[in-house]
């Protein structure tokens, strides 16, 4: 499913944190937006999770209007979030329970799930006693349930180590292209951002603007080798002069 | 892995009981060693004799007073929980409600247990009511602070997945009081026995322990004044240990990794078990943990 941002913007009061964005997601695309803090990255998926109404534009999924309204795309943050008092299992399925309650098919659903991305073991856990990079595969999977076609993840492996992240960048470009979604992705990593997407969106902060979109035209599927390649380290390269300059 | 639990269970009981015992040794040996008389603190021998004596009188006691403080104890809690509740669902609700709340303290209880009895009469709905205000104001307090602190990203996410602001209530909010719900209820199930005895005092029609320990002291009966103290101090313990058993098997994250049986069992009885899970097909599943 195409996700469409038509010329959102976002004043609070007199100040501009977002000049009119124009953006098209592909149906099944890996879209990543990197910049520096300030630069409306938040503000946007903010817009497009339907948490905050735009000043002007608006969001459509394939070509419907979803501006303002929630529970039409998936979303994630840094911060688990995962509710303590839950299992693995149920922390899975807090969508389904919010909109009303997970019927045994939505549980099935969600256990096999977990388990076919490596929480089969951790299903009647508690989020405490799982590692940083499981508690956020058990985020990832609570988004997954959602069954929304469109994904939005707010920098969710900024808090783990890198060897971890690492890991977890792999297993996340599995679980997309088996699960076939369209992810927009917001990361400080340019590293990151060039490993996981087939667009990398630059942004640039007071106001908030699109400066450039990149196209990554890496092979797939990739893996940790592909970031010491020169196509790669090119396009690197190009990345670091978006956002700090060309170096005297 | 069973043995090992139950050897961990001996001795959470065990070490509590050995402080107690040490208590009562101490006792018994400062009446010796000092030669305490017995008009000025009785021995635990002498009070235990004394509990035997006045068996009848003291449970009959021991019953009225853990009516009055259970009862008492249950209003004032549930009261308080929806008091906290209410203020935390408005904004105008908490500053209408806030000087209720801070005047309700600030009364003194004893001050007030007179005009209760005017009010009330003797029965037992000024004893319920003294007790109730003491549990109320730390069961308001504490669930007031579990609501502020739950995350507003937390919220924020809740209602982006499409959640009613009920069903996110119910789901996120609710859940996350239990645990400073639960630290107010220890700390106010002594005192709540300590309310029950305050409120015989000022009308003592009842015959709970308070008013044992009157007459008892009327007939400068130091024993059996120790022998209701003993009473009281069981009820007071075991009080603590139901609030705290309740706490045990409500919060089970608290202490366990992976959630008991019994609440699993119920939600996942469909669950089929699918030992291979995609094998070969899903590099995601075989890789490393990290």
């Amino acid at each position: 499913m195409s996700l469409t941002l038509s010329g959102i913007s976002q004043s609070f009061g007199s100040i501009e944190a977002l000049a009119p964005v124009d953006v098209d997601v592909a149906s099944g695309e890996f879209v990543s937006i990197v910049g520096p803090s300030g630069c409306g990255k938040s503000t946007i998926f903010n817009i497009v999770s339907g948490l905050l109404k735009p000043t002007t534009g608006s969001v459509l999924l394939d070509g419907k209007a979803i501006t303002g309204k929630t529970g039409h795309v998936g979303y994630m943050l840094q911060k688990d979030l995962l509710l303590p008092w839950r299992t693995v299992l149920d922390n899975i399925v807090l969508g389904a329970d919010l909109r009303g309650r997970a019927t045994p098919r939505e549980r099935q659903r969600a256990a096999d799930m977990a388990a076919r991305y490596g929480l089969g073991d951790y299903l009647n856990h508690y989020p405490h006693a799982l590692s940083g990079g499981m508690r956020q595969r058990a985020a990832v999977m609570r988004t997954l349930a959602l069954d929304h076609p469109v994904m939005l993840l707010d920098e969710p492996f900024g808090a783990l180590d890198s060897h971890t992240r690492l890991l977890m960048q792999q297993w996340l470009l599995d679980v997309w292209r088996e699960q076939q979604k369209t992810i927009l992705f917001v990361t400080h990593d340019i590293d990151e951002a060039l490993f996981l997407s087939d667009r990398v969106i630059v942004m640039s902060p007071r106001p908030g603007r699109v400066q450039e979109i990149l196209t990554v035209d890496l092979r797939r599927p990739r893996d940790v080798h592909l970031t010491a390649e020169i196509p790669y380290t090119s396009l690197k390269g190009h990345l670091l002069d978006l956002i700090y300059g060309r170096a005297a | 892995m069973s043995s090992s639990k139950n050897a961990r269970l001996l001795t959470a009981i065990a070490i509590p009981l050995v402080s107690l015992v040490v208590i009562v040794v101490m006792w018994d040996l400062s009446v010796r060693v000092f030669d305490i008389a017995p008009y000025v603190l009785p021995s635990p021998e002498r009070t235990l004799a004394a509990l035997q004596d006045d068996w009848e009188t003291l449970s009959a006691g021991a019953v009225i007073t853990s009516k009055e403080f259970i009862t008492g104890f249950l209003i004032g809690a549930v009261a308080g929980f929806l008091f906290a509740l209410a203020m935390s669902w408005s904004r105008l609700v908490q500053r209408l409600l806030y000087p209720v709340l801070i005047t309700s303290q600030a009364v003194p209880i004893i001050a007030v247990a007179p005009a209760l009895v005017i009010w009330m009469g003797f029965g037992l709905a000024p004893k319920l009511t003294i007790v109730a205000l003491i549990v109320f104001f730390p069961v308001v307090v504490n669930v007031l602070d579990g609501l502020a602190a739950v995350d507003k990203d937390l919220i924020a996410l809740a209602t982006a997945m499409g959640g009613t602001r009920w069903r996110i209530f119910r789901s996120v909010t609710l859940p996350a009081t239990l645990t400073p719900l639960f630290s107010a209820l220890k700390m106010t199930a002594t005192f709540a026995v300590t309310g029950a005895v305050l409120g015989e005092w000022t009308a003592s029609t009842s015959g709970g322990l308070g008013v044992a320990l009157l007459e008892a002291q009327s007939r400068l009966d130091v024993a059996s004044v120790f022998a209701a103290i003993v009473l009281l101090v069981a009820l007071g313990l075991a009080a603590f240990g139901i609030v705290a058993l309740v706490e045990l098997l409500l919060t089970p994250w608290r202490r366990s990794p992976v959630a008991p049986t019994w609440r699993t069992h119920f939600r996942n009885r469909s669950l089929v078990a699918r030992s291979e899970p995609a094998q070969g097909n899903s590099p995601a599943a075989e890789m490393a943990t990290p």
